[in-house]
């Protein structure tokens, strides 16, 4: 019996979340992350553990953690010069993007600079046809030429993105061979490798960010590992993953596109294992930090997936965990527009400066000085004692707003909540049509260091059930990686008919998938379970575009053409409302989900209250402007079986519930607290 | 009752019923229009039928400030459920081409009406005498395919069936139709209930006085806008290269008059209804939103953060003479308006140009070809599709260059990537991308074209590159900006049966034949000779233009890839012509030397007082007329000289102006 640790680099700071593999208890631990010197961070959050807990590093059993490593690579443009080969005739792939501008109706607006520059971007003489087939097969002296030419150009790396090389990779691995042997010293990553779906730009782009954040990343893996093993850890580390799944480091290494968005994806794995643990089946994952404001549909514990997941000016095309940012955090400035309306955004105080109220040389008045001036933030140390909150001048930078709208200044500050919270709204209504979801039926579950603040502002707006706070919002990010299973995803284009003679050809396909899944899970060191998922993107014949369709391996190895056509009638009608089953179906693309299941830890039950919640003390706080006497709890004392009603806030070490005064609060057996509207009616019916 | 502080609440939530309609419509919608282009709109709009609630980055931007007034007045009463459905050109003034699919829901709260849900989605194919349905060659609008009048497809929640079976037997994908008629009225459903939940939320009359707010908020920006643009009278006009096949040049003219914070887009000199599909049936409504679209991107642009609805048009109105090229008659072919509707917004930008010189872009140059084929499987089966546009780049502007591509008023819409066009249909693409050295020099260069080169495999196969433009007279630039080159469309270049198509927007083909498309160049911004050298040896390493173009059009000598200092200096030193407002092509040059902006004024003051049947002939006689006189004599005498003689013959009144 060890501990198995989970850990997550954020900007600010790394939290550590450890289960006790003999008594399924959770522990928990935040460090200053260290961005001058990774590794550090997490030598210091061992050596406190072991001081702290007792917690040996030799007795660590298994080992995951996310970074934001590569992601500050994209956003800083801090990658290597790299060198791309396309199909000769498309060498503009990167510039000519989707052609659509960011900002439609501006003038001036035009695409973000690609991060390999056209002068580095070399045509090969190949073609494969959207067949699969080929039609002109690369040479090896063109090969040179061009590798020669990239060379000269200064690339170290070349990226390989042929036409439909999601069809047949055989032209761009011949390319990455030829060039083993012309350049071994040039780091190669193809298109197919990375993740072969149809659509040049979108495959391009992915595959060009897999080379751009590699170097920083081996970089960054080698000073991890050289530093868990300073501190006398033995066990292989594994890294948490955009799809929401962990890998070894190996893998890491080689696909680094693959962590891209571990953090973001950990936190919505961590909250819908929780709330799946604590029995709510429909949630929101809201996660606000000072930057950033981050939501995520989870039904039944499973989060939803996608792909084009947005990294600084660009998007990448993997199976990720769909996180859709909704807003810029407690860092965005509120103004008055030159014809003296109220605004907020989208400019932001981010992390540095910051809010006025954080003394960090801010000034400009912020969502959370709005929240600071209605004295509803503040009244403990947040973020473990780094940041105390100025109430005063919080109120001194939303004064001349005040003075310029003729209103008090917890009245504006309370208006700066509003139009913050209906921005996030706004987003958050995109994200619910893209699914077709209905809020109505969901709880908010809140997280981050700001998340608690403003849930239910929004889970108001929204008509939500409720809001969920966690015991530990500010660990939830690190729990998902310790509990995240190993996951990889893995795709083959077959473009067959649904009929007898169709599906006969695809039980090779999934033979072959499958052996590959079960064999990444041994690379990654798993022994024990495995669990197999497939499905497949599947139309109309004629139709323009896939859907995917969950089906049974079985129907597959059955060639059991009714139930595969069948799952694909039923995902349309519940997708469009309608399904034509005499239809012909064509099934594009086979995928599978491979995974080993990692041990889960019991999410431990408080001891019910056996007395009424007692309050630290009063304080005045502000709430539509209006003021109001409010209680102030610490976390520590609510107990499972408190009931409170509006308006109160609860204090904790890693972020401040504020419950407005047309809300409830109840600690369920798990410590959340779940803050309810206390006349909600359940809106009209869905239609 | 929302004010200052609230405002931004109310329509954040009203925008994002749009947004919610939009990505409704985005993921239930079935064809790659919609999906991968975007040529789609949703809004909100009051029970007046002026649009308050928009996406804010989805879909075709031209829609903003749309009225719905004329159709919502169709219905004499709504119910609850109802969803009223047209695509008539000639039925309301809001579907301004048969392919553009509108639908309407109101939305009532507690049994009173408070709003309309609408939007359109622009269909590949309606029937009619081609695929896809639009022809610059087409001359009546009973040629470009079904007409649904309005009606309403639902009525207090019942379905009409027949409606669905009228369009099904009427165009050629029919299910990719019905497919998308079920996106849109997903789409109005969810806005339907967006719509009541924020009526909820504010309280009735709260949300219909807010309403109105929004509107005033967006007019008050809008006049702030035009408040810094000197008062005065800018006339500009530029041309579509032919106004028919193999025809001759149509003029859309712009006299903007700004006054205080009010502007006046006076189209009165623009070219007579036309015989082919280039007209625009606006019913010559003083805000209708395709005149407006050029005039909303510059206050988009002059002013930051305004907000974009029916408002922002209050300070605006056009004048729309009866009968021209800017508001056609009934019966009149109007398939490619996008094609008029864009010299709109280029005129538009064009006359900005001489009030704001120092904040305005070139124009994008419009002429954005949309291809379409048809052609059969390997199967025999018919197959059709959309795959995307090809046009020129964003234009200059005085800060920086042109997007490339597509970029200013082209930039909205998304391509169809090569992969799912070579999957849908049995075409093999030569190349896509970039066309080096088509953005014209400046201190500031335009945006590159796009190129398009295709192979098709089957007999019969018919390929619309409709929308085409500019492959007579290039894109302007502005402030001494070099010259554009134009579009072009090429059938199996580079071997002995090479073919020029012109102008041209329809070719059929046989196996084998190879198609081209290069958009047409975009205008640059600023004397070519000041740009940064380092600027001009970048563009030369990354292929925008070529060593030679860098000597010619920017005075910058590379030597095997260096920079001669001593001859780059002996060009740039010396003397450059003054820059000129305005650089034209040699083509326009040539023309207007002849069609002075007297002559063409005095013929369509003439064609105004004709009647509108007649005005499309008696130009081709009159342009006939001139070009047999020479350009010698003196211009009024010799106009009403011609116009005497051509009344004669056919009998028509000479009008008093020029008797």
């Amino acid at each position: 019996m060890g501990y198995r640790v989970g850990v997550d680099v954020g900007g600010s700071f790394t939290d550590f979340a450890v289960l006790d593999e003999g008594s399924g208890e959770l522990l928990a631990l935040k460090v200053f992350s260290r961005p001058d010197d990774p590794g550090a961070e997490i030598l210091q959050g061992l050596g406190q553990l072991q001081s702290r807990d007792g917690v040996s590093p030799g007795e660590i059993s298994y080992f995951t953690h996310g970074t934001t490593v590569g992601v500050n690579t994209v956003i800083q443009r801090s990658g290597p010069p790299l060198a791309l080969f396309t199909t000769r005739g498309f060498e503009d792939v990167l510039e000519v993007a989707r052609l659509k501008i960011p900002e439609i109706n501006n003038l001036y607006s035009r695409r973000p600079a690609p991060l390999i520059p056209r002068d580095r971007v070399f045509g090969i003489a190949e073609r494969i046809g959207a067949d699969g087939a080929p039609q002109i097969l690369p040479d090896r002296e063109d090969v040179a030429t061009q590798v020669e030419k990239a060379r000269v150009s200064g690339a170290v790396g070349v990226v390989i993105a042929f036409l439909h090389a999601y069809r047949n990779p055989a032209h761009e691995e011949a390319v990455r061979d030829m060039l083993a042997e012309l350049a071994p010293d040039l780091p190669v990553v193809t298109s197919s490798g990375t993740w072969p779906v149809i659509r040049e730009f979108e495959r391009t782009v992915t595959a060009v960010i897999s080379g751009y954040v590699r170097p920083r990343v081996a970089e960054y893996l080698d000073r991890f590992e050289a530093a868990l093993a300073s501190a006398g850890a033995t066990v292989p580390a594994h890294i948490t993953k955009s799809n929401g799944g962990v890998m070894a480091l190996s893998q890491a290494r080689a696909e680094p596109v693959q962590m891209i968005l571990s953090g973001t994806a950990s936190g919505v794995i961590g909250a819908g294992f929780l709330a799946r643990e604590c029995g709510f089946d429909k949630v929101l994952s809201l996660d606000i930090g000072g930057t950033s404001a981050d939501v995520a549909v989870i039904l039944d514990g499973t989060p939803q997936f996608g792909t084009g997941e947005l990294i600084g000016e660009f998007q990448i095309h993997i199976p990720s965990v769909a996180v859709t940012s909704v807003g810029q955090g407690g860092g965005s400035i509120a103004a008055l527009d030159p014809l003296g309306v109220l605004t907020v955004g989208p400019e932001s105080a981010g992390s540095t400066p910051g809010p006025a109220c954080y003394g960090r040389g801010g000034t400009r008045p912020t969502v959370t000085d709005a929240m600071a001036a209605s004295n509803l933030i503040g009244h403990g140390a947040l973020g473990y004692g780094a940041v105390s909150v100025d109430h005063d001048a919080a109120r001194s930078a939303i004064e001349p707003l005040a003075v310029g709208l003729g209103a008090s200044v917890e009245s504006v500050a309370s208006s700066i909540v509003d139009i913050a919270v209906s921005s996030m709204y706004a987003e958050v209504s995109g994200l619910i049509s893209r699914f077709g979801i209905d809020p109505r039926e969901f709880h908010l579950f809140a997280f981050g260091g700001a998340g608690a603040m403003l849930a239910c502002f929004l889970a108001r707006e929204l008509d939500m059930k409720g809001v969920v706070v966690p015991q530990r919002p500010g660990v939830i990010s690190a729990l998902g990686g310790l509990i995240a299973d190993l996951r990889n995803d893995f795709i083959r284009t077959l473009f067959v008919d649904v009929d007898a003679a169709g599906v006969a050809k695809l039980a090779a396909p999934l033979a072959e998938l499958e052996a590959t899944g079960r064999a990444w899970l041994a690379d990654q060191g798993h022994d024990g379970a495995v669990s197999v998922a497939v499905s497949a993107d599947m139309r109309y014949e004629g139709q323009s575009f896939e859907i995917e369709a969950p089906l049974e391996a079985g129907w597959i190895t059955a060639a059991d053409v009714g139930a595969i056509a069948g799952a694909f009638h039923a995902e349309h009608r519940r997708l469009f409302g309608h399904a034509n089953p005499g239809a012909p179906v064509q099934l594009v693309n086979l995928r599978l989900v491979v995974s080993g299941p990692t041990p889960k830890p019991k999410i431990p039950k408080p001891p019910r209250a056996t007395a009424p919640a007692a309050p630290e003390r009063q304080v005045t706080g502000w709430f539509g402007g209006v003021a109001h006497d409010v209680p102030l709890y610490q976390r520590a004392a609510l107990l499972p079986g408190h009931e409170i009603a509006g308006p109160a806030i609860v204090g904790q070490e890693d972020t401040t519930t504020v419950l407005p005064p047309d809300f409830t609060l109840n600690v369920d057996e798990y410590g959340n607290l779940v803050l309810t509207r206390s006349d909600r009616t359940g809106g009209d019916q869905h239609d | 009752m929302i004010d200052a502080r609230s405002l931004q609440v109310l329509a954040n939530f009203c925008n994002a019923a749009a947004d919610a309609m939009a990505y409704t419509l985005m993921r239930t919608a079935h064809s790659a229009f919609v999906k991968e282009t975007e040529d789609f709109s949703c809004q909100v709009v009051t029970r007046d039928g002026l649009a308050f609630g928009n996406p804010r980055h989805l879909g075709a931007p031209w829609y903003s400030g749309v009225d719905y007034g004329g159709l919502l007045a169709m219905f004499p009463d709504y119910a609850e459920g109802d969803i009223c459905i047209t695509n008539d050109p000639e039925a309301g003034h809001v579907a301004t081409h048969t392919p553009d699919i509108h639908i309407w829901k109101p939305v009532f709260f507690e049994g009173t009406l408070t709003c309309f849900v609408v939007g359109h989605i622009h269909n590949t194919d309606v029937g009619g005498a081609v695929p896809a349905s639009l022809s610059r060659s087409l001359s009546e609008i009973a040629q470009e395919g079904i007409r649904i009048p309005p009606v309403k497809l639902y009525d207090a929640g019942v379905e009409n069936p027949y409606i669905a079976k009228l369009i099904r037997t009427n165009v050629r994908l029919p299910d990719q139709n019905l497919g998308d008629l079920a996106a849109q009225i997903a789409s109005v459903n969810v806005g339907e209930r967006k719509m009541r939940e924020i009526i909820r939320r504010f309280g009735l009359d709260t949300f219909l006085q807010g309403v109105e707010a929004i509107l005033d908020h967006a007019e008050a920006q809008a006049r702030r806008a035009l408040s810094r643009v000197p008062d005065g009278e800018y006339f500009f006009a530029d041309y579509a290269d032919e106004d028919s096949p193999n025809g001759l040049p149509a003029r859309v003219a712009l006299t903007l008059r700004v006054k205080g914070d009010e502007v006046e887009l006076d189209y009165s000199g623009s070219d007579p209804q036309l015989g082919s599909s280039l007209n625009m049936p606006t019913g010559g409504l003083e805000r209708h939103a395709l005149v407006m679209v050029g005039l909303t991107y510059v206050l988009a642009t002059l002013e930051r953060g305004i907000w974009l609805n029916s408002g922002t048009l209050r300070a605006a109105r056009a004048i729309l003479p009866e009968g021209t090229v800017v508001n056609s008659a009934p019966g009149a072919a109007v398939g490619m308006r996008s094609l008029t509707c864009a010299l709109t917004q280029i005129v538009t930008q064009g006359a900005f140009a001489q009030a704001v010189p120092e904040l305005m872009p070139a124009a994008a140059p419009g002429g954005n070809a949309i291809m379409n084929i048809r052609t059969a499987a390997r199967n025999g089966k018919p197959a059709m599709a959309s795959i995307g546009p090809v046009g020129g780049g964003g234009g200059a502007t005085p800060f920086a260059d042109g997007s490339d591509g597509a970029g200013g008023t082209t930039g909205f819409l998304r391509n169809t990537p090569i992969e799912i066009s070579e999957a849908e249909v049995p075409i093999h693409f030569l190349r896509y991308g970039l066309e080096p050295g088509t953005g014209a020099p400046g201190r500031w260069r335009g945006g590159l074209s796009a190129v398009m080169e295709f192979r098709v495999s089957a007999p019969e196969t018919v390929v619309t590159a409709r929308n085409r433009n500019r492959s007579i007279m290039p894109a302007w630039g502005l402030q001494g900006a070099g010259e554009a080159g134009v579009s072009r469309f090429i059938r199996n270049p580079g071997t002995p049966e090479e073919e020029n198509l012109g102008n041209t927007d329809l070719v059929r083909c046989n196996p084998g034949d190879v198609i081209r498309v290069v958009g047409p160049g975009a205008g640059g911004w600023g004397d070519p000779f000041r740009r940064e050298i380092e600027r001009v040896v970048a563009d030369v390493k990354r292929g925008a233009i070529t060593a030679d173009a860098a000597e010619r059009d920017y005075g910058v000598v590379l030597r095997d890839g260096e920079v001669d200092a001593a001859a780059t200096e002996a060009l740039r030193s010396a003397p450059r012509p003054d820059p000129s407002t305005y650089t034209y092509g040699a083509e326009r040059r040539e023309f207007e030397s002849v069609w002075t902006r007297e002559r063409y004024d005095l013929m369509t003051e003439f064609l105004a007082q004709q009647p509108v049947s007649w005005r499309f002939y008696l130009k081709h006689r009159i342009f006939a007329a001139v070009a047999e006189a020479g350009a010698d004599a003196p211009v009024k005498g010799q106009m009403r000289e011609i116009f005497g003689r051509l009344c004669a013959r056919h009998g028509l009144d000479v009008p008093e102006a020029f008797a």
